[in-house]
């Protein structure tokens, strides 16, 4: 199968996607091409992503599956800057990867982990503003404000993160990326850890941050239903050392529906094709 | 009022009452009968008297005022060389080895060097007990360094934290209960090495006070001495954790999930 001769096309596959509502800043997307990366392992140096093509267009909502060990997570990090590609190129924008870019905020799995413990909620959210801009005190409460009730935290800003349930802890997460008005959210399993219903709700959720703000995002998962739920496209991540197998373009009308969306028949052939293309059993 | 209450350890001070009231028995009923070994009943009375003449009040001002001074240099030096040994591996290539060899040589034999290059003086005083107090400081400070989690350092890189933010936003409140305990044992450290000094060098405080009153064969002084010296190192490890306790109620409280 020609899959780089299909990605080629970018712009064809973002057709459908959301525009930026007016006055908010310029969609980005990612360029890369022949990504390599090694990871230091017990026997030596191993190829983790070998000859990675990937383009993300402003704006779009790509999922990435894959089995565990093919390199998911680390194909995120070169996204976001954390890990340096050792051959290829990453472009965002027009601009080489080379450190966390300014525009682009990954959100962890592991919340309990990434939140500051010795913080209030308000002042984990209010983080990432600390660091990045000269905004005043006014504007900095009015964006962690507003990043709280857009994940339904207004009333908790007070709260140490390690008094709130797993679902808000991973809101609060979202919430401090949320404030910094990121153009490229990096999600690396972020609702894997979390129960059926709140993972759902916290998908909703998203989708709708996704469609007030349209922020590029590139979502990490091994769960199937949620790659197609959530995704313009979904890529295939598989094989050792990782690369992109397969692609599918998600075709379901927006605003999704955790029913009516997962009943459509055309939700159920794509769910079928990627669970065959990400190599899945089927069930005797 | 009541939840300090609680807080005693009322069957700890019960085992000292006991201890001393046995003491007093012991000595009463000449079970024990050595020359030097006064009651605990003289021992206090001894106390009251050196309190009322001064000296008491005087010793136990000087050597808390050498302790604190000496704590507070080696926790301002001790915090800063443990970043720079936590952030810089050429830091750490440089300096680990001299840091391996001068924390573990006794203290107490720069004393007599200290005196030459000091004098009796408490400036002496100062220098060694500070650099005892130093090491621990040194040592947690790096190893809390060290134990910042990596997914910690992660989000400080994701939102582009600067060094100077980074320290003090991530790394120094996730290192902050290491911190701690370097910051208590240095305290007692600074404590114990005052009152050595103070015995062999600088004819001052209470170490000196023990000094003068063994050789006066004051033995009742002596250990009315030694008990302030113990109530003083008591009182400050309290009174240290009673102040970060106020200073961050919430820093050591992750693990009390509920």
């Amino acid at each position: 199968m020609n899959v780089s001769a299909r990605m080629e096309t970018p712009a064809l596959m973002a057709r459908d996607v959301p525009q930026p509502a007016a006055g908010e800043q310029r969609a980005l997307g990612y360029s890369c091409h022949a990504v390599g990366v090694s990871l230091p392992g017990p026997q030596g140096s191993r190829k983790v992503l070998a000859g990675v093509d990937l383009e993300v267009a402003g704006g779009e909502v790509v999922s990435i599956v894959g089995r565990s060990g093919t390199g998911k997570t680390t194909l995120l990090r070169v996204l976001g800057g954390l890990l340096p590609a050792d051959e290829g190129t990453v472009l965002l924008g027009e601009q080489a990867v080379s450190g966390p870019p300014a525009s682009a905020v990954t959100v962890f799995q592991d919340y309990a982990r990434a939140l500051l413990p010795w913080r209030t909620v308000r002042r984990n959210v209010a983080l990432g503003l600390e660091g990045r801009r000269a905004c005043g005190r006014a504007e900095r409460e009015r964006l962690v404000a507003d990043a709280l009730d857009a994940v339904g935290l207004g009333g908790r800003g007070d709260d140490r993160p390690w008094r709130l349930s797993g679902g808000m802890q991973q809101r609060v997460q979202i919430a401090r990326a949320l404030a910094l008005r990121p153009r490229v959210l990096l999600m690396d399993e972020p609702f894997g850890a979390l129960d059926a219903m709140t993972k759902a709700s916290l998908q909703d959720e998203l989708l709708a941050v996704h469609a007030r703000t349209a922020p590029t995002i590139v979502f990490v998962t091994h769960d199937v239903d949620e790659a197609v739920y959530l995704g313009d496209r979904v890529l295939i991540l598989d094989g050792q050392p990782g690369a992109i197998t397969d692609e599918v373009p998600v075709s379901l009308p927006r605003p999704r529906d955790q029913l009516t969306t997962k009943e459509h028949p055309t939700f159920l052939s794509l769910r079928h094709r990627v669970h065959d293309a990400v190599g899945g059993a089927h069930g005797a | 009022m009541a939840r300090n209450l609680r807080h005693l350890n009322v069957g700890g001070i019960a085992l000292l009452v006991a201890l001393a009231a046995l003491w007093q028995l012991a000595v009463g009923a000449s079970l024990i009968d050595l020359d030097y070994l006064p009651a605990p009943t003289e021992v206090v009375q001894a106390g009251v008297e050196q309190v009322e003449a001064g000296a008491l009040v005087t010793a136990t001002l000087h050597t808390l005022g050498v302790a604190l001074a000496a704590w507070l240099i080696a926790l301002v030096l001790g915090v800063a060389l443990g970043l720079l040994l936590g952030f810089s591996a050429a830091a750490r290539m440089v300096f680990t080895t001299s840091v391996e060899v001068l924390r573990t040589l006794p203290v107490v034999a720069f004393v007599p060097v200290a005196v030459l290059v000091f004098g009796l003086s408490t400036r002496m005083e100062v220098v060694v007990a500070a650099w005892a107090a130093l090491w621990p400081i040194v040592i947690n400070t790096l190893g809390g360094v060290e134990a910042v989690p990596a997914r910690l350092h992660e989000v400080a890189a994701v939102f582009r934290l600067s060094g100077a933010r980074r320290i003090r936003s991530i790394v120094l409140p996730a290192a902050a209960p290491l911190i701690l305990v370097g910051a208590r044992l240095g305290l007692s450290f600074a404590l114990i090495v005052a009152v050595v000094a103070e015995m062999i060098g600088n004819p001052q405080g209470l170490g000196h006070l023990v000094i003068r009153t063994q050789q006066a064969l004051r033995t009742e002084a002596m250990f009315a001495g030694i008990l302030v010296i113990g109530l003083l190192g008591v009182a400050l490890n309290a009174a240290l954790l009673a102040l970060t306790a106020r200073a961050a109620p919430d820093m050591f409280e992750p693990g009390k999930r509920s």
